[in-house]
C-alpha cells in the first residue's frame, strides 16, 4: 500500500474518534472486509509522521484491555488535510475510472 | 506550533518519546499475539519510526563524537601531532584575519562609529589628505547632513625643560563628547567652555603620559604645567581605552582654538594654502542620512566657498568621505599632490599575506592528511570488521570524518591561543597603541571554527573516501599530498628568499649617503613665516652652522629623504602617468646628500628655470632620448633639464621608482626647507650643538633634529618585519614537508622491506638499492617543485607591487630558495633512506 494512501486510510478511521495504535490497524482490516493489512512497520513510522505534521494528537488513555495506552486524535488541521485529500483523491478515482471504462 | 517547533520538542524529549514509542509496540504485540503471525523487528521498527522525527543525524553525530574522542585518547602521540601541526597551520591565519579584523572590521572604540565619515580632499588635478582650518569651518558653519564635524591638527609641543617633543593633537572642542570619551580624572574638553572667544588655555593629557611625566599624580587637575613655555591648566586625563581617531598613540590634547597661543606665528586658523597643515577632518552624519548625501552637500558648499577664495578652493573640487570609524581611515596619510592619487598599497600586501598564510593551512592539512592516511591503513581491519556487519560506506566515511571534524575543531582552539600569542607580541613589538586588543571577537571566533572545518575537510575527507574504498593506492595519494606540500613550500620559500633580497638591497645603498647628516626641520610654515623671513631664518642658521667644527657641508631642501612628508606630482607623458617626486633644493644638495650628477651640470644660484631630473625620470621621460634641453612642463611652469643626477630613493628605502626632480629652491618653498647637515665624524655626538645653535636663531621655535641614519632604519623596520614573518611561515613549511618526506621514505622502505632483502640477497649494491628508494618520492617531490614554482612566478604579479626595487623574477632568489630546498629535503630522505641499507636479509626473509 502506498504511503500516502495509508496517511488517508488513518486519517478517516481516527475522524469518528480517538484511537490506539493497534485498534487503527484493527479497523482498516476490518473495514476493508479484511483485505488490507497494515504492518506495525508501516504503521507506526506514518503515525510519527502524522503527529510531526500536526494531523494527529497523542493522548494517554486506557485500553479495553485495561492498559495505559497512547490514542490518537484527530486534529482541526488533520481534519482539513483529510478533506482535501478525499476530494483529491474523489477526483483522481474519477479520472482513473473514466480512463478504465472508456479505453 | 508549527512543525519546526514539534520537531525541537522531539529532539528535547526524545528519550520520554521513545520510551513511549517502545510502549505503544509493545501493546500492539500483546494485543496482536492471538493473530499468529510474524511480528517486525521492533528494535528496526522504532528507528524507522524516530526518523520521521529527523534528528537520527545527531544521535550518529553524537555516537561518531565520542568514538573517535575515545580514539584520538588512546593514540596520544598522533592527537598531540595532528593537533600541533593544525595550530599552525590555523593559528598563523588567524592571526593574520586578526590584525586584518583589527585594521578593516572592527570599528574604533568610540561612540555610534558607524555614523562617522572622514572627509579628504580631491579635484581633477589634485587631492589632499587634510583640509584647510577655514574650509572646514566654512563647513561646519553650514552643513544640514553633518550633526558634528570633527578637526584635528597633529603636532609636537615641547613640556617645561623636557628635550623630547611629545606629540600633541589640536583638537576641536568637541572631539571628545562627540567620540563619547570618558575621563579618568577631571574633565575632558567642552565646546560649551573651551571653545568660547578668550578661554583659559587647556590641556588634556593621555593616560600614558600622566603616568610616565606625572607619577599618576591623583591632584594633576587643576594644575600649571608650561607647553612651548607658555602656562597652560591641566583640566583632566583621558581614559586608557580612548582611542581618539588615529593610530599613533597621542600623549596630549589641546584645543584647535588655541593654537596661536601655543605655536608663535600660527596661521593654521586662517590659511588656505594646503602646504601649511591643514586639519584632518571627520564628520558625524543627522540620523538616516548616507555618506553620499553628505559628499553632495559638501561638494556644492565647496563651490560655494570658491567663489570667495578662487585661488585657494579648487576647481571642481569634491569632498570623498569614507564612511565609518576604522582603523585603516584614521591612519593620517600626510599626502597630498596633483594628478591621481596612488591606489591603496594595503589591497596588494593584504592579497600577498593572505595566500601566504593559506599556503601554510595548505601544507599543515597535506602533511595531517599522510598522517590520517598512514593511520587509515593501519585500521584496514577495523574498517573490513565493520564493513563486513553491515556499515555502509557513506556511514564509514561519516566516521572516519567525524574523527577529523573533531581533530579540525581541536586544532581550532589550539589555533585560537597561538594566534592570539602571535599577534600580541607582533602588537608589542611594533608598537600598536594600547587600546587596540588583540584578543579574538566573534568574528575571529567564526573565522576559527569554519577554518577548522575547512581543513577537516581538506585533510580528512579524501583520506576517508581513500580508507574506506579499502584500495591498496595509498601510496599515490600520499604522493600527491607530498607534491602538493613541496609545492607549498617552495612557494613559501621563494617569496621569503625574493623578500630578503627585497631588504638586501633595501638596507644597501638607498642612492644617497645617509649615515653622516643631520636634517633639522623647523617647521617654519607652521610657525606662519613669510617666505622672505624663512630665507633669512634658513640663511643664518646654515651659515651659523657652517662655522661649527666637524661639520662639512650644510644645505637644504623642501623635501629631504625620509623626511615625513611626501610630494608627488601627476606628469603625463607619452600617454603615461608618472608620478614625479619634486624637491627645491640648493645647489650643495647633491654634495651633502652625495648623489652622484651623471651627465649636464648642477643647478646653479639664479637658475630658476632649470630643472635635475633622477635617471629613473630621464629614461621614462624620454624613452630614448636624450633629455639634455629637454623641456619639463609642470605646475603650468615650463622647466630645462640641465643635468641628469643617480637614482636617490628618497620617500621609501624600497622605492621602485625614484623619479626625482630637483628644482632650485623658491620663495614660496622657503617655508617648508629642511636643513641639512653632512658631518665628518659621528654624528650622535654633534647633533646636541645642532639643535642648540638652530634654536638659538629663533627661541620660539623647537626645531626636529634628526639622525638620518636613524630614519632608516626605522624605514627599513616594516620590510624586516615582512621579510622575517615570511621567512618563519617558510621554513615552517619547509619543517613540515620534509617531515611529511620522513614519513613517506620510512613508510616505503617498510613496505617493501622484503623486497630490498630479496634484492641485497641476490647481490644488489648499496647504492642500487638506495636508488629503488629514493626513485620512489624523486617524482612527487620534482613536479611539487615544478608546480611551487610556476605558483611562485603567478603570484609575482602581485609581489611585483610590493618589492620594488627587485624583479620579480630574481634568479638569485628562486636559486638560494631552490638550493635550501633541495638541500633540506635531501638531507631529511637520507636518514630514512639509509634504513634500507640497514636491513638484514636473513632477519628480513625468515620473519614471513
Amino acid at each position: 500500500m502506498p504511503s500516502g494512501a495509508l496517511v488517508l486510510l488513518i486519517l478517516r478511521v481516527l475522524r469518528s474518534g480517538p484511537l490506539h495504535g493497534y485498534a487503527v490497524a484493527q479497523r482498516i482490516h476490518s473495514l476493508s472486509s479484511e483485505v488490507l493489512r497494515v504492518e506495525e512497520g508501516a504503521l507506526y513510522p506514518a503515525l510519527q509522521r502524522i503527529l510531526l505534521k500536526g494531523w494527529v494528537t497523542a493522548e494517554w488513555g486506557i485500553s479495553e484491555t485495561n492498559r495505559q495506552v497512547r490514542f490518537y486524535r484527530l486534529t482541526p488541521a488533520g481534519r482539513k488535510q483529510l478533506e482535501s485529500e478525499l476530494s483529491d483523491y474523489g477526483r483522481v478515482h474519477q479520472a482513473i475510472q473514466a480512463v478504465l471504462r472508456t479505453a | 506550533m508549527n512543525e519546526f517547533f514539534r520537531r525541537l520538542r522531539y529532539l528535547l524529549n526524545r528519550r520520554r518519546f521513545d520510551r513511549e514509542l517502545a510502549g505503544d509496540l509493545e501493546i500492539h504485540r500483546e494485543m496482536a499475539a492471538g493473530e499468529h503471525r510474524h511480528f517486525g523487528h521492533t528494535l528496526q521498527i522504532r528507528e524507522e519510526a524516530r526518523e520521521a522525527w529527523g534528528w537520527t543525524w545527531i544521535d550518529r553525530l553524537s555516537q561518531d563524537l565520542r568514538y573517535a574522542f575515545r580514539l584520538l585518547r588512546k593514540s596520544p602521540g598522533f592527537t598531540v601531532a595532528a593537533v600541533l601541526i593544525l595550530s599552525i597551520g590555523i593559528g598563523v591565519n588567524i592571526a593574520a584575519f586578526g590584525f586584518f579584523n583589527l585594521m578593516v572590521l572592527r570599528p574604533l572604540p568610540v561612540r555610534d562609529p558607524a555614523t562617522l565619515v572622514r572627509f579628504q580632499r580631491l579635484s581633477p588635478k589634485g587631492y589632499a589628505s587634510v583640509l584647510p582650518y577655514p574650509e572646514m569651518a566654512f563647513f561646519r558653519e553650514r552643513t544640514t547632513t553633518l550633526s558634528a564635524v570633527l578637526a584635528f591638527n597633529p603636532s609636537t609641543i615641547r613640556l617645561e625643560q623636557e628635550q623630547r617633543p611629545l606629540k600633541a593633537q589640536f583638537v576641536t572642542a568637541n572631539f571628545f563628547t562627540e567620540l563619547g570619551a570618558t575621563a579618568q580624572l577631571g574633565r575632558l574638553l567642552e565646546p560649551s567652555r573651551d571653545d568660547a572667544n578668550g578661554a583659559d588655555p587647556v590641556v588634556v593629557l593621555s593616560y600614558a603620559l600622566w603616568q610616565s611625566q606625572f607619577g599618576a599624580d591623583p591632584s594633576i587637575a587643576g594644575r600649571t604645567i608650561r607647553l612651548n613655555d607658555k602656562p597652560v591648566t591641566v583640566v583632566g586625563v583621558a581614559s586608557p581605552e580612548f582611542s581618539g581617531l588615529s593610530l599613533d598613540s597621542q600623549e596630549l590634547w589641546l584645543p584647535i582654538a588655541q593654537h596661536p597661543y601655543f605655536v608663535n606665528g600660527s596661521k593654521l586658523l586662517t590659511d588656505y594654502s594646503v602646504e601649511g597643515s591643514g586639519v584632518t577632518v571627520w564628520g558625524r552624519l543627522r540620523p538616516g542620512l548616507t555618506p553620499k548625501a553628505a559628499e553632495g552637500e559638501l561638494r556644492s558648499l565647496a563651490a560655494a566657498l570658491r567663489a570667495e577664495h578662487p585661488n585657494d578652493i579648487w576647481e571642481n573640487e569634491s569632498l570623498p568621505g569614507t564612511p565609518g570609524a576604522y582603523a585603516t581611515s584614521a591612519i593620517n596619510q600626510g599626502h597630498h599632490g596633483t594628478g591621481t592619487k596612488d591606489p591603496n598599497p594595503m589591497i596588494p600586501v593584504a592579497g600577498l599575506a593572505g595566500a601566504l598564510v593559506l599556503l601554510i593551512l595548505a601544507a599543515a592539512c597535506c602533511n595531517l592528511g599522510s598522517l590520517v592516511l598512514a593511520r587509515g591503513v593501519a585500521r584496514a581491519r577495523e574498517i573490513a570488521i565493520r564493513a563486513a556487519i553491515g556499515a555502509g560506506r557513506g556511514r564509514l566515511v561519516r566516521q572516519l570524518f567525524t574523527e577529523s571534524l573533531l581533530l579540525g575543531i581541536l586544532g581550532s582552539v589550539a589555533g585560537l591561543g597561538l594566534g592570539y600569542v602571535v599577534l600580541r607580541s607582533l602588537m608589542a613589538v611594533s608598537g600598536t597603541p594600547a587600546w587596540m586588543n588583540p584578543a579574538p571577537d566573534w568574528r575571529v571566533i567564526v573565522f576559527a571554527i569554519a577554518l577548522g572545518i575547512l581543513a577537516a575537510i581538506l585533510f580528512g575527507l579524501a583520506p576517508a573516501f581513500q580508507v574506506v574504498r579499502q584500495r591498496n593506492r595509498a601510496t599515490l595519494v600520499r604522493q600527491i599530498l607530498i607534491g602538493a606540500q613541496v609545492a607549498a613550500s617552495c612557494v613559501l620559500l621563494i617569496v621569503a628568499a625574493l623578500l630578503v633580497r627585497t631588504l638586501n638591497r633595501a638596507s644597501g645603498d638607498p642612492g644617497f649617503a645617509y649615515r653622516q647628516v643631520v636634517s633639522i626641520n623647523p617647521s617654519l610654515g607652521e610657525h606662519g613665516y613669510s617666505p622672505a623671513k624663512a630665507r633669512a631664518y634658513i640663511d643664518t642658521v646654515e651659515s651659523r652652522l657652517r662655522s661649527v667644527p666637524g661639520v662639512d657641508l650644510v644645505s637644504s631642501a623642501s623635501t629631504p629623504p625620509l623626511g615625513n612628508k611626501t610630494v608627488t606630482i601627476g606628469l603625463k607623458s607619452a600617454g603615461r602617468l608618472i608620478q614625479i617626486h619634486p624637491n627645491g633644493v640648493e645647489p650643495s644638495y647633491f654634495q651633502t646628500m652625495r648623489i652622484p650628477l651623471l651627465r649636464g651640470r648642477n643647478l646653479m644660484r639664479g637658475d630658476a628655470d632649470a630643472v635635475v631630473v633622477s635617471q629613473s625620470l630621464a629614461a621614462l621621460g624620454w624613452p630614448g632620448e636624450d633629455p639634455l634641453g629637454k623641456q619639463l612642463d609642470l605646475d603650468d611652469r615650463r622647466f630645462t633639464v640641465v643635468g641628469i643626477s643617480a637614482n636617490a630613493r628618497v620617500a621609501q628605502p624600497e622605492d621602485r621608482d625614484s623619479t626625482e626632480a630637483y628644482f632650485l629652491a623658491n620663495a614660496a618653498d622657503m617655508p617648508s626647507m629642511v636643513v641639512l647637515v653632512r658631518t665628518s665624524g659621528r654624528p650622535e655626538q654633534l647633533a646636541l650643538t645642532l639643535a642648540s645653535i638652530a634654536k638659538a636663531a629663533d627661541p620660539a621655535i623647537v626645531p626636529d633634529v634628526q639622525l638620518m641614519n636613524a630614519s632608516f632604519q626605522q624605514r627599513l623596520r616594516g620590510p624586516q618585519y615582512s621579510a622575517l614573518s615570511v621567512s618563519l611561515l617558510a621554513f615552517v613549511a619547509l619543517f613540515l614537508a620534509c617531515l611529511g618526506i620522513v614519513g613517506l621514505v620510512a613508510y616505503a622502505v617498510s613496505q617493501r622491506t622484503k623486497e630490498i632483502a630479496i634484492r641485497m640477497a641476490l647481490g644488489a649494491k648499496p647504492p642500487h638499492v638506495f636508488a629503488i628508494v629514493i626513485l620512489q618520492f624523486a617524482r612527487p617531490v620534482v613536479v611539487g617543485l615544478l608546480v611551487g614554482l610556476a605558483g611562485a612566478v603567478a603570484l609575482s604579479t602581485i609581489l611585483r607591487q610590493v618589492l620594488f626595487g627587485t624583479g620579480s623574477l630574481d634568479p638569485v632568489a628562486y636559486l638560494g630558495a631552490i638550493g635550501i630546498f633541495t638541500a633540506t629535503v635531501v638531507l631529511a630522505s637520507l636518514f630514512p633512506a639509509s634504513r634500507a641499507l640497514r636491513v638484514d636479509p636473513m632477519r628480513a626473509l625468515r620473519n614471513d
